[in-house]
């Protein structure tokens, strides 16, 4: 990472004029070069060169995810397919795939959201064209038996056996399904459990599945680490250059208005009470002021040095921990705030405290001191992050899924720097009502309890 | 992995601590780390958990100074931030800031080791969420993490090993304020301190940390010997019962007598690499277990200890161990409950696919040690090694961390020598190590599960009676006939159980 970070210091609090200048000579958090590449097929090439002597990170990012499981029966499957991906084709057996994989000696593996599905090896720089080979023949000529893909069925079952021993997963599951009505958002990544075990019925489905989504208009290739763009550029094209368009594109329904407060409670009581509070939020984007302040919001009101911690956590110790975040997704989804709690009796309490906070931004907006500490958090947060070729590859994914384009980090943190006071209470007013809040709670009583 | 200069110096001090530096000049940070050699086994009877007592109000109190809210209000606009980390041995408090405020932040991290307040508020606060981790979380968060710490609570049973970092139930109840304070000082010393340091830093700063470190206090630590595991005679098997429990969670073990600090460590991992890379589908057990067999999400094994294992791809560094043993990890198998409900055809079956899972998982080793690998499966994976161990230290705070590591062990550089160790290592090496390293007949067995299974499962084990696998008709119909004749030796191997217990949930951990 460069050093060459100016600072001018303003009340003690750092203005931030970050490294990297792009062509038009604007500033740019991402302290390299994003170099795009885009095929006449419609798949996108991003390289970045980072100083990783023999080491690159080779990531696929394939915007599919959850939120195009639209029909029903076959929630979960997104996830599925992902773990399909590793059955092999008729060059690259299973066998023979997991033999080079091994031979590459790289980290490996694939997880799947909401949004999207990434594939990832971090690895020798030099087997690049391998990776490339492997991976291109099982994105376009994957292959796998009947049988196969019912036995994946059953791992399924196992990833979804030992998340939901986490009374949390539970909460989160429930919450989702009671927050949405239409929306694919509805239900998590891992699907409903009566689908996960109607799995193995959906051979066929799954052939459409890979035919629909598998293309690479829904994919970046992304090289991070000891490369050249030339290299990167010209391995995509042999490998990947002769792979099909597709037309498909989900029909996600919108999510009504919703009119009323919605709850969800789990009875357990052997784990610390828990509440959160699920607002109705925006959909991520780069363009619009919303995401950004709200995210500064959240850093305000949630961090450990925000006055709700010290209030709830330190000097009451009513409260173990609080955090509250907006969910980064394509579509609009949910604002939590997550507390748990020491006693039960204490719900109601914290959730008028939490409320009261949330109001107290609505009519008095925040501290100007606060707001300009909180976006050199959020710049120093994400410098110090940067320092290996999979962190960087990873955080890139997130905006490649989000909108396609890599560089709305650089337009994401641009906003950040450009959020006023003013825009802080618009969102809260606009965000946070009661009538677009689910209500999670976990203790040991039958109800939650929480009004 | 960006530096252009990358120096690793060891060196003495005034005070005697040791220094690890690693310096990154290009870096845009400074990681520190002190790692002080105390751990949970300095935890005093009946105080168990107090070395965590004492981090913890460290890393999350006030100091002479600043209040706890004061130090959260400087570190925000920097983001800086610190962490502590208590394992069975070590002690690690982390470090790291960007460079442009490095001279700020240092002002906290010396209040913060040097004078911390042991402010009765803070104390109240980080007491109060280490008796509920001993009381709750760790029975109820993660069924597998909970096999984990509870097969060390029967491997160790009765040694200052033990006892989970965090204590006991009874034993957090106990802690003062007074005992940590009375802990810093004799625990938290400088003749038990090793700093670490890298990233874009002075020679000055150091000077300076290490001068204001000598401040520590000059005590000589009592530091007990770590504990070997028990020997068990035969298998010895703890079901845990708890509610609601959607599967069956297996953790098994037996000692081993080596750590990375032996040479010979180098030919285990390629056999154990073999049979059970963690989170590789490669490994044997992965092949068997689930890709062939669909019981579960996967299926490893390990020669040292993995901290959080479902959560980490690559080893973490900061817990090395002195004391060791060999693990197998069968990820959660389903229950007949489950089963019962799921399929048509399985609707009459009492026993889920625990014992099993076991059978094949212990049969596979011993597969290992009576016919060893075979030399295309030994280079395969030495080759594989030999590349995946370079990207262990993936970042700036891991590659400061194993360095740490490789001292502790007596190493200069563990990655660099482990991979001159398998260079150099021979099939007959590996397979030597495997038979002298690695025994199947006496080892230690938890399963976590659900009430509803615990009691079939015991007799069965106990029983040694065949375990057929009840496969889904959705599975079972494929199944290539070589599969199903594995399965029946199998369900039919015996295994060397001697004891079986069952223990309710909320009686672990005493």
């Amino acid at each position: 990472m460069k050093s060459c970070f100016i600072i001018m210091a303003l009340s003690c609090i750092a203005l931030l004029s970050f490294g990297f200048k792009g062509e038009g000579g604007e500033e740019k958090i991402f302290p390299y070069p994003i170099l795009q590449h885009k095929l006449p097929n419609g798949l996108n090439v991003v390289t970045v060169k980072y100083d990783s002597p023999g080491l690159a990170s080779f990531f696929i990012v394939m915007r599919v995810g959850s939120r195009n499981e639209v029909e029903e029966g076959v929630t979960g499957f997104a996830h599925f397919f992902e773990h399909m991906m590793f059955r092999g084709t008729d060059k690259y057996p299973r066998n023979k795939y997991n033999e080079i994989l091994k031979s590459i000696g790289a980290s490996a593996n694939a997880n799947t959201s909401l949004d999207r599905t990434i594939f990832h090896m971090t690895g020798n720089a030099e087997k690049l064209e391998v990776m490339f080979d492997i991976e291109s023949d099982r994105f376009q000529r994957l292959h796998y038996s009947e049988h196969d893909f019912k036995t994946e069925a059953g791992a399924v079952k196992g990833e979804y056996t030992k998340n939901i021993a986490n009374p949390y997963e539970q909460s989160y599951e429930n919450t989702q399904n009671t927050a949405f009505d239409k929306h694919t958002y509805k239900h998590t990544t891992m699907g409903f459990l009566k689908d996960i075990i109607d799995m193995p019925n959906q051979y066929k489905y799954s052939l459409e599945f890979f035919k629909k989504f598998y293309r690479p208009e829904y994919c970046t290739i992304l090289v991070v680490g000891d490369v050249t763009p030339e290299n990167v550029n010209s391995l995509a094209e042999k490998y990947f250059g002769q792979w099909e368009k597709g037309s498909y594109e989900s029909k996600i329904e919108t999510e009504p208005v919703q009119k009323e407060t919605r709850f969800t409670h789990i009875k357990n009581g052997n784990i610390p009470p828990f509440l959160g509070l699920n607002y109705k939020g925006p959909a991520f984007s780069d363009k619009e002021i919303d995401m950004p302040a709200l995210d500064i919001l959240a850093s305000i009101l949630f961090s450990q040095n925000s006055e709700l911690a010290k209030k709830l956590v330190i000097n009451e110790q009513k409260v173990r921990s609080i955090n509250g975040e907006a969910a980064d997704s394509r579509d609009p989804n949910l604002f939590s705030i997550e507390a748990s709690l020491i006693k039960k009796e204490d719900m109601q309490y914290v959730k008028d405290e939490i409320v009261k906070a949330l109001d107290k931004v609505k009519t008095s907006g925040v501290d100007e001191k606060i707001l300009s500490e909180t976006k050199s958090h959020l710049k120093y947060s994400f410098a110090m992050r940067l320092d290996n070729t999979t962190t960087i590859a990873n955080s890139l994914s997130s905006y490649i899924f989000l909108t396609g384009d890599p560089e709305s980090v650089n337009r994401l943190y641009a906003l950040y720097d450009k959020v006023t006071v003013n825009d802080i209470i618009t969102v809260a007013k606009k965000y946070f009502v009661p009538t677009g809040l689910t209500i999670s709670t976990i203790s040991s009583d039958a109800e939650g309890g929480v009004k | 992995m960006k530096t252009l200069l990358l120096s690793l110096l060891i060196m003495g001090t005034m005070f005697a601590q040791k220094v690890i530096e690693l310096k990154q000049p290009e870096s845009n940070k400074v990681v520190i780390r002190l790692m002080f050699k105390n751990g949970s086994i300095a935890d005093p009877a009946g105080k168990e958990g107090l070395t965590e007592a004492t981090a913890s109000l460290i890393a999350e109190g006030g100091t002479k100074d600043l209040t706890f809210t004061q130090i959260q209000d400087k570190l925000y606009p920097m983001a800086a931030y610190y962490y502590s980390s208590v394992d069975k041995e070590v002690t690690t408090f982390t470090f790291a800031v960007h460079t442009k405020f490095l001279n700020e932040f240092y002002d906290i991290v010396k209040g913060v080791i040097l004078t911390p307040a042991f402010d009765e508020q803070d104390y109240k606060r980080v007491i109060a969420n280490q008796q509920n981790y001993v009381d709750q979380v760790v029975r109820a968060s993660s069924d597998e993490e909970y096999s984990k710490k509870a097969l060390e609570d029967l491997l160790y049973r009765g040694t200052n090993y033990q006892h989970l970092i965090q204590g006991k139930s009874e034993s957090v109840k106990t802690i003062t304020l007074n005992d940590i304070k009375e802990h810093y000082k004799k625990f938290f010393t400088k003749n038990n301190l090793t700093i670490g340091i890298s990233g874009a830093y002075s020679n000055e700063f150091l000077t300076k940390l290490k001068n204001d470190l000598g401040q520590l206090s000059s005590e000589t630590p009592a530091i007990p010997e770590p504990a070997k595991p028990n020997s068990s005679d035969g298998i010895t098997v703890e079901i845990v019962a708890k509610d609601n429990a959607f599967g069956s969670a297996i953790f098994a073990g037996s000692p081993l007598s080596i750590t990375r600090a032996n040479d010979d460590f180098a030919a285990l991992m390629v056999a154990n690499s073999y049979l059970g890379e963690h989170r590789k589908s490669y490994g044997v057990l992965y092949q068997k277990i689930r890709e062939t067999r669909s019981m579960n999400y996967g299926d490893y094994t390990y020669i040292e200890w993995y901290n959080n294992g479902g959560g980490n791809m690559l080893p973490p560094s900061g817990s090395p161990r002195l004391s060791n043993y060999f693990s197998i990890w069968i990820r959660p198998v389903q229950i007949a409950k489950q089963l019962n409900a799921q399929y048509k055809e399985l609707s009459g079956i009492k026993l889920g696919h625990a014992h099993f899972a076991l059978r094949l998982a212990i049969r596979e080793i011993d597969n290992l040690i009576n016919n060893g690998m075979s030399q295309e499966d030994f280079e395969a994976t030495r080759t594989f090694l030999r590349s995946y161990i370079k990207l262990y230290p993936s970042n700036s705070v891991e590659q400061l961390g194993y360095s740490m590591d490789s001292d502790f062990y007596g190493r200069k550089d563990y990655i660099k020598e482990i991979d001159a160790l398998l260079a150099k290592l021979s099939l007959a090496d590996v397979n030597n190590a495997i038979k002298k390293y690695w025994h199947t007949d006496n080892m230690f067995v938890v399963v976590v599960t659900d009430k509803s299974e615990a009691d079939e499962l015991a007799k069965s084990l106990k029983e040694n009676a065949p375990s057929p696998m009840s496969y889904s008709n959705f599975v079972k119909s494929g199944l290539p006939k070589e599969v199903l004749a594995e399965d029946d030796i199998v369900a039919n191997y015996k295994l060397n159980i001697k004891s079986v217990k069952i223990v309710d949930s909320k009686d672990t951990f005493k």
